[in-house]
């Protein structure tokens, strides 16, 4: 970035002397840096820290007359006190002191005499000037110009006496366009059409190919990541992970619809409040829960709400607006005419959302919304109808089968050993309103005795008993069974969270536990039948483990063998597989203890809810305990007259019948189920995102001192609003979608430019304007200003429409220039800021890894959905985590094959192929990324187990499709790569690397071997040392300059 | 003759060079592919140095979860008279407390659970659990009165390594690769190594040793123990290094081919950057063999010096770096947050370190090359007075504490034998001579000869510099 400040330096330089010295200045390109870096600080918009009551960036404060010794005197330099106090030789006197370092150049002391010479005119700072549509400027090379965008940088060029650089041939321009609008390398049968196109407008039919494929909007969304910070993790603290890549999804595919940048603003900033309720712009709004969130025990919940706050402040301004508001936080702007009051307005439209500052360190955090399953909406569109004919199939079916339900209904008999048996010894329904009311129905005489706290509750058919602490029942004079006697006791239980405790139970615990129980251990339930706990006794328990809070049949039969494969366990009417604790029962199991119902006679108690308890003197039968459950319902019925049935009760009968019976009803029922079951799947929401939502109530917005959100000044409350320098927001809500909708004003004199200076950024390598994060006075003066301004009225009057300015940019000459380096012109133009040719960068980490998987053809081309893991060196994520426990586990399959914009992005430790290649940490908003060169990027692309296994695979390309001769191999392999044909040179130097590397191999199978079992993709049947020796050969192509460079 | 040509001509060909024709891990250069008549260093700021520096070198030992500072060195015999006491109001007076014990009824103090002895010409108190740093107690500098406003370990180690509790921030290290450049092109101006202790791990993110908004070649490298010392440096399996060069002749040759096409000076760049990953594996591999190193400087260092990824062994690694010209070595131990269990744990991390740092200095010193190396030692704060959770007869924890906290230093022009700072009776408040962490960073910066106010990069419209835009100063009472 400083060697691009530098180049600027060089630019303006060479255009001042290039113009003479006696041209006008123009305040905004040449006198406005010089005031705004050595003299604002002090005398500029921030009125605190303001000197001598001076304002130089306001022209009304600088010419006015101050007692007779003006600072300014228009045409008078040697009258004004500025001229004087910059060119004093008393170090005391001169400006800037001394001591800010802040000394002025000789040039720049000659630029401001010169402006005072001529009138010390001010003017608005250009950005905050509405952007008009500038006429094409007059030129000579009409022929070079394709479009607009070429009469303005030709007008630039010529103006230096310059010429623009020819074309690039079609080998170079559909690899740069490609890479530009996708983010990948052309295939093949790609470059061959282009080639082989010799119809008109060949090239505009590519681009228009390109901007309408997928990989558009995954290239795009890639970059709007950066700038959204977007991360799969949350950054402070333990950084644990979230699901935020719905909203990622949906920035894809609103490229990909080349949805309107007006409209694709307001739903990210208040998708949620757009009326309509519409899920896909409340994902959108996630758009601001990207940043990063603390889980820190010690930390203050408010310190970082407000953080949060100042980070979408920050985040917002910049990426709309080119402002460096955050300055306002702490004090009136030193630069721009922002106040610290204004800076807490514009704060005001965040301060209202619910989120917290403690968040979660694992997943989403409130508020967050369901996301449907968008991607199966057109097959859930389709199957929707399928299934409603399968349910009219199965309703015309239920018709059909009526006269044979009927005549099944009046011939069929009961099954009497499915009937709920008569011999009950007990049965306790609890169905009384009252526990005092509780009665046997089998022994009336018996007594039953509600103690400690019981309670009749509504239970799953009509009332049961609820026990809490120390309540339980006492029955007399039931369940005297002995070891040899036959029984089987139970009921239905709802167990609370911890419900541990013997539900019925007649023991002395005395006695070494003498007795007999039903016990709920945890979530299991055993039986204990015992003579002397522990060695005389049967316990046995579930395997499995059953979820409180359900109301479940539980019962034990017993056989009288003294034998714990007596003894069975039913839960729900069906037999459980149990573990033998104990199995030494010897002798007699008898005490005059009473049944207890919710403990035994001391202590175990049971928590939780019982019904309909039954004792038997008899082992039950499985079928007569499933009868007893209620799972049968089917022969009790049948057991009544056909005649006497009620209408429910028929109802249930024909469903046994089509169920169990029909056998054309059972077929359309399972297809409809089948169906029904893919459908709620469709329908089913398959995350959930974080997005804003506002307070119902709002939160009342301060201004805070020095930006602590510990010293609010309460004494004034600020409502929301947008800053006095720029256009009114007066027309729309004060809420943050009006502050949305005011962005994307066409009246704002920002956002379009702003925006299509990103756009140039990313094809040519460099904005327009080089501060593409500062459009304010400390920012630079755009190298072409009618062009920006041009391009930007061009984007708002086209609606916002993104493809077109993209297509308008890539179609141009200007563009599509040779990136060839004339050795003329470097030194005085080395970063290309005229645009005398075409641009020529090092790609992105990710693209560079997106063209090692698709040149060997592994690359998977799925879009969107979760993070994936690929491969990475062992032990990064845990040698820096909390307490060293978050562990990488990589992924398999297609997910080591995804495009590298998907890489799981932990922002704490991020992977390092693409950090090497100068991505961000994405911890915060940015807007530009670094393109270094360093021998770490070397080491990735030579050594990486991605790239390794990338160009092994690669070989396996070579040799299956590369054609049958090593040159027709040669030839494929170096185009696959590059893009474009391989010069003698690269042949002889390919056969060379070639031959020594098979020699070697074949010397050294071993080695080989080795070679060719890095990573998962399986190995190719050709011979190996050939494998190996091309291994080496395509490990040589992908780290090319022109493999990793788009020209 | 029309000014603004002069200034145009006063910009001379190294400051052309500089800025637009280097290359550069960390920061490192390659001047000589431009036929620079440079030195072989350089490639940082043309102004930098802004005066004669005491240090060409630093090496941070940074213990991260807040070690104990009254554990350590903050002893004083009347702690024993307030043990067990409520912590008067008078003294915590308003100070904000973590979410951890705010909550909590009472406040006893705790004296150290460990003796104290004084050691040196100046009678200084070192803990009994740091036997070999009492022994350099003449050496170092003790700063007591460190501090910061962070009270939580994200803020405060974000804090203490770049310059404010904001993300976004380069490093320390990597400020001083952007300003200075690097020694040795070989190797990254910005090293980091990592160790864990047994006590329980606060996290650690790379935006710690990151570039923040400078470009990312400043950015620290992180050296690991094991196969692959620098990320990707190993060539695969199946790949020895004859293939590795001819392969890499190839490609040179196939590069110069596309520079007499396109003319880029990129490309050649790639071709040195290539190269200079070539040499990268053999002279990073021969940096890390600590084979060559006689018996008696292990010995120094202690016996985990030979057990690679451990502190003492990243200490003697860190010597070795020192000699080649890597400009700053961070070095993170883990592991010092005690919330409980001091006692114990604290004598672990204690014993990980003390004899590694003690020996690292006197190595130094040796060597000749403490005179020119800074060594500093210490966390992101320290610990109260009063115990986190229940204090019983020997067990005890702490909480964060960001009022006062205690670094040293060694080396450099660093004052030998002395103590700077006063805290009060409960080590809780400073009494004299406060040092704000980033009074620390100012004053590591000027030891290596820059005007921490002159130190700048324009990002986002502001000169942002490595102290941030509160007030500092130089702690020049602790210099020679």
């Amino acid at each position: 970035m400083l060697q691009k400040h530098f180049y600027v330096i060089i630019l303006v330089f060479s255009l001042l002397r290039s113009a003479g010295a006696q041209e006008r200045v123009d305040f905004n390109r040449d006198v406005r840096p010089i005031l705004a870096a050595a003299c604002f600080h002090c005398h500029g918009p921030d009125a605190n820290h303001r000197e001598a009551d001076l304002r130089l960036d306001d022209r009304a404060n600088a010419h006015a007359d101050r007692d007779g010794s003006p600072v300014i005197v228009a045409g008078d330099p040697s009258s004004s006190t500025i001229w004087q106090r910059i060119t004093s030789e008393d170090e005391d006197e001169r400006m800037p002191p001394l001591e800010t370092k802040k000394e002025l150049s000789t040039a720049q002391r000659d630029i401001i005499r010169r402006w005072l010479e001529q009138g010390a005119v001010y003017d608005t700072h250009w950005s905050f000037q509405a952007a008009e549509r500038p006429a094409l400027p007059t030129i000579q090379r009409v022929e070079s110009a394709t479009n607009p965008i070429d009469y303005f940088v030709l007008a630039g060029l010529e103006k230096r006496g310059r010429k623009p650089t020819k074309q690039a041939d079609r080998e170079t321009i559909i690899r740069r366009v490609t890479f530009d609008l996708t983010g990948l390398p052309p295939t093949l049968e790609e470059i061959d059409r282009f080639l082989d196109d010799t119809q008109p407008h060949a090239y505009e039919r590519l681009v228009e190919r390109l901007l309408s494929s997928q990989a558009f909007g995954e290239r795009m969304a890639l970059t709007w990541m950066d700038a959204a910070r977007y991360g799969d993790t949350s950054v402070y603290h333990a950084d644990g992970p979230r699901n935020m890549w719905p909203w990622r999804d949906w920035v894809i595919n609103a490229y990909n619809n080349n949805k309107p940048f007006d409209e694709f603003t307001i739903e990210q900033l208040a998708g949620d409040l757009i009326p309509g309720d519409d899920v896909r712009a409340k994902i959108a709004s996630g758009f601001n829960r990207n940043h990063g969130t603390t889980d820190e025990g010690g930390a203050i919940d408010e310190e970082y709400r407000v953080e949060y706050v100042v980070d979408r402040v920050k985040t917002v301004s910049t990426i709309w607006l080119g402002l460096t508001m955050e300055c306002g936080q702490c004090h009136d702007h030193k630069y721009d005419p922002l106040t610290q009051r204004e800076y807490y307005q514009f704060f005001a439209f965040f301060n209202q959302t619910e989120d917290r500052g403690m968040q979660t360190r694992n997943g989403n955090a409130k508020p967050f919304v369901d996301v449907p399953n968008f991607r199966d909406q057109r097959l859930l569109k389709e199957r929707e109808p399928v299934l409603a004919t399968a349910t009219r199939a199965l309703a015309s079916r239920r018709s059909a089968a009526e006269s044979s339900f009927q005549s099944w209904q009046s011939t069929t008999e009961p099954d009497l050993r499915r009937l709920p048996p008569n011999d009950a010894v007990a049965h306790l329904p609890l169905d009384a309103a009252k526990t005092a009311e509780y009665r046997d129905l089998v022994n009336s005489d018996g007594k039953i005795t509600a103690n400690g706290e019981t309670e009749s509750v509504q239970a799953h058919h009509g009332r049961g008993l609820k026990l809490q602490a120390k309540g339980f029942l006492e029955v007399s004079a039931v369940g005297d069974f002995d070891n040899d006697d036959e029984f089987s006791y139970g009921a239905w239980l709802k167990l609370a969270k911890n419900s541990s405790g013997a539900a019925i139970a007649k023991m002395d615990t005395a006695q070494s536990f003498r007795g007999y129980d039903l016990h709920v251990q945890g979530r299991k339930f055993a039986a204990h039948i015992i003579h002397s706990w522990p060695d005389k006794a049967i316990k046995v328990v579930t395997k499995k483990d059953f979820a409180p809070n359900q109301w479940r049949h539980v019962f034990v039969t017993y056989d009288g063998s003294s034998k714990a494969s007596g003894v069975k366990l039913y839960v729900d009417g069906k037999e459980e597989e149990w573990t033998i604790e104990q199995d030494g029962l010897t002798s007699t199991i008898r005490t005059d203890k009473q049944l207890r119902i919710g403990r035994r006679e001391k202590g175990s108690e049971f928590r939780g809810e019982i019904d309909d308890i039954y004792l038997f003197e008899r082992t039950l039968s499985p079928e007569e305990i499933t009868a007893i459950s209620g799972r049968d319902p089917i022969q009790p019925i049948l057991k009544i007259a056909t005649g006497d049935r009620t209408a429910d009760q028929v109802n249930i009968l024909r469903d046994h019948y089509l169920n169990t019976i029909d056998e054309k009803y059972i077929v359309l029922r399972k297809t409809q189920e089948r169906i029904s079951k893919e459908v709620d799947a469709l329908r089913k929401p398959i995350t959930t995102v974080m997005v804003m939502k506002d307070m119902g109530k709002p939160r009342m917005t301060h201004i805070l001192e020095r930006g602590s959100y510990a010293s609010p000044r309460k004494d004034e409350a600020i409502e929301p609003g947008t800053p006095a320098f720029l256009h009114t927001s007066d027309q729309y809500p004060k809420s943050r979608l009006g502050m949305a909708q005011w962005l994307v004003d066409p009246k704002n004199p920002l956002t379009a430019r702003v925006t299509v200076n990103r756009y140039w950024y990313q094809l040519f390598g460099h904005g327009l304007v080089e501060s593409m994060e500062d459009f304010g006075s400390q920012g630079s003066f755009p190298s072409h200003p009618e062009l920006l301004d041009w391009l930007a009225v061009e984007f708002i009057e086209s609606d916002w429409n993104v493809k077109h300015i993209w297509r308008t940019i890539v179609t141009s000459s200007t563009y599509r220039q040779s990136s060839r380096v004339d050795k003329e012109q470097v030194p005085s133009d080395p970063a290309n800021l005229l645009l005398a040719r075409g641009p020529r960068f090092r790609l992105s980490g990710e693209a560079i890894r997106d063209q090692a998987l698709a040149v060997s053809g592994l690359l998977v081309r799925q879009l969107g959905g979760p993070g994936v893991k690929p491969y990475q060196p062992a032990g990064l994520w845990n040698e820096v985590s909390l307490s060293g426990n978050v562990r990488f586990k990589q992924d398999s399959g297609e997910k080591l094959y995804r495009r590298g914009m998907y890489t799981y992005w932990k922002r704490s430790a991020p992977a390092p192929t693409y950090m090497i290649f100068d991505a961000p940490t994405r911890e915060k908003c940015a807007v530009r990324r670094a393109r270094t060169n360093t021998p770490l990027q070397a080491l990735v692309t030579l050594n990486d187990e991605q790239f390794i296994e990338a160009s092994r695979v690669f070989a396996q390309r070579v040799l299956s499709d590369g054609g049958a001769t090593w040159e027709e191999q040669a030839v494929f392999a170096y185009r696959l790569a590059t893009s474009r044909r391989p010069t003698d040179l690269a042949i002889r130097v390919i056969r060379r690397v070639w031959q020594s590397e098979k020699t070697k191999y074949t010397a050294r199978p071993d080695l080989a071997d080795l070679l060719l079992k890095i990573g998962d993709y399986p190995l190719g049947k050709q011979d190996k040392t050939d494998l190996a020796a091309w291994s080496i050969v395509a490990n040589l192509l992908l780290n090319l300059d022109q493999t990793l460079t788009r020209e | 003759m029309d000014p603004i040509a002069v200034a145009h001509q006063n910009l001379t060909r190294r400051q052309l060079l500089s800025h637009a024709g280097r290359l550069c891990i960390g920061g490192a250069a390659f001047q000589q592919l431009l036929n620079a008549e440079q030195p072989v260093h350089a490639a940082g700021l043309p102004q930098l140095p802004h005066f004669r520096p005491q240090a060409k070198r630093v090496i941070y030992l940074f213990f991260s979860g807040g070690p104990s500072n009254i554990d350590t060195f903050d002893f004083k015999p009347a702690l024993r008279n307030i043990h067990g006491t409520e912590l008067p109001e008078s003294i915590r007076n308003g100070q904000r407390l973590t979410g951890m014990t705010s909550g909590q009824k009472a406040f006893p103090c705790v004296a150290p659970m460990f003796k104290f002895q004084k050691h040196g010409q100046h009678g200084t108190y070192v803990s009994e659990l740091l036997p070999q740093i009492a022994s350099i107690v003449d050496e170092i500098t003790i700063l007591k009165t460190v501090n910061t406003e962070a009270i939580n370990h994200d803020p405060a180690i974000t804090f203490i390594n770049t310059g404010t509790q904001q993300l976004g921030r380069p490093s320390m290290g990597a400020w001083l690769s952007y300003g200075l450049g690097s020694m040795n092109e070989d190797l990254p101006a910005y090293v980091v190594m990592i160790s864990k202790g047994r006590g329980q791990s606060q996290a650690l993110y790379s935006r710690l040793w990151g570039s923040g908004f400078l470009p990312s070649r400043h950015q620290g490298v992180r050296f690991r123990s094991g196969t692959d010392p620098v990320l990707f440096l190993a060539n695969p399996p199946g790949i020895e290094a004859d293939t590795r060069r001819r392969m890499l002749d190839g490609l040179a040759e196939l590069n110069q081919e596309n520079l007499d096409r396109f003319g880029d000076p990129e490309t050649q760049a790639r071709i040195a950057q290539y190269e200079l990953a070539f040499r990268m594996q053999t002279s990073v591999p021969n940096l890390m063999d600590l084979s060559s190193e006689p018996k008696n400087v292990l010995d120094l260092y202690g016996p985990n010096a030979g057990k690679p990824g451990t502190f003492a062994s990243n200490c003697i690694l860190a010597r070795r770096m020192a000699e080649r010209g890597v400009s700053f070595i961070q070095l993170f131990h883990r592991g010092w947050d005690q919330h409980g269990n001091l006692p114990k744990l604290l004598r672990f991390q204690c014993e990980d370190i003390d004899h590694p740092a003690a020996g690292l200095v006197k190595d130094l010193k040796q060597r000749g090359m403490l005179d020119d190396t800074l060594v500093i030692c210490g966390g992101e704060f320290g610990r109260t007075i009063y115990s986190q959770g229940a204090l019983t007869e020997n067990n005890h924890g702490r909480d964060h504490h960001g009022r006062c906290f205690t670094t040293w230093m060694a080396g450099a022009g660093v004052k030998r034998g002395f103590e700077y700072g006063v805290t009060d009776d409960y080590c809780y408040n400073i009494v004299r001579d406060p040092v704000h962490i980033r009074d620390l960073s100012a004053t590591v910066l000027h030891q290596l000869g820059i005007d921490y106010k002159r130190l700048t990069f324009k990002h986002q419209g502001l000169e942002h510099r490595p102290t941030g835009v509160e007030p500092c100063r130089v702690v020049k009472e602790i210099l020679v």
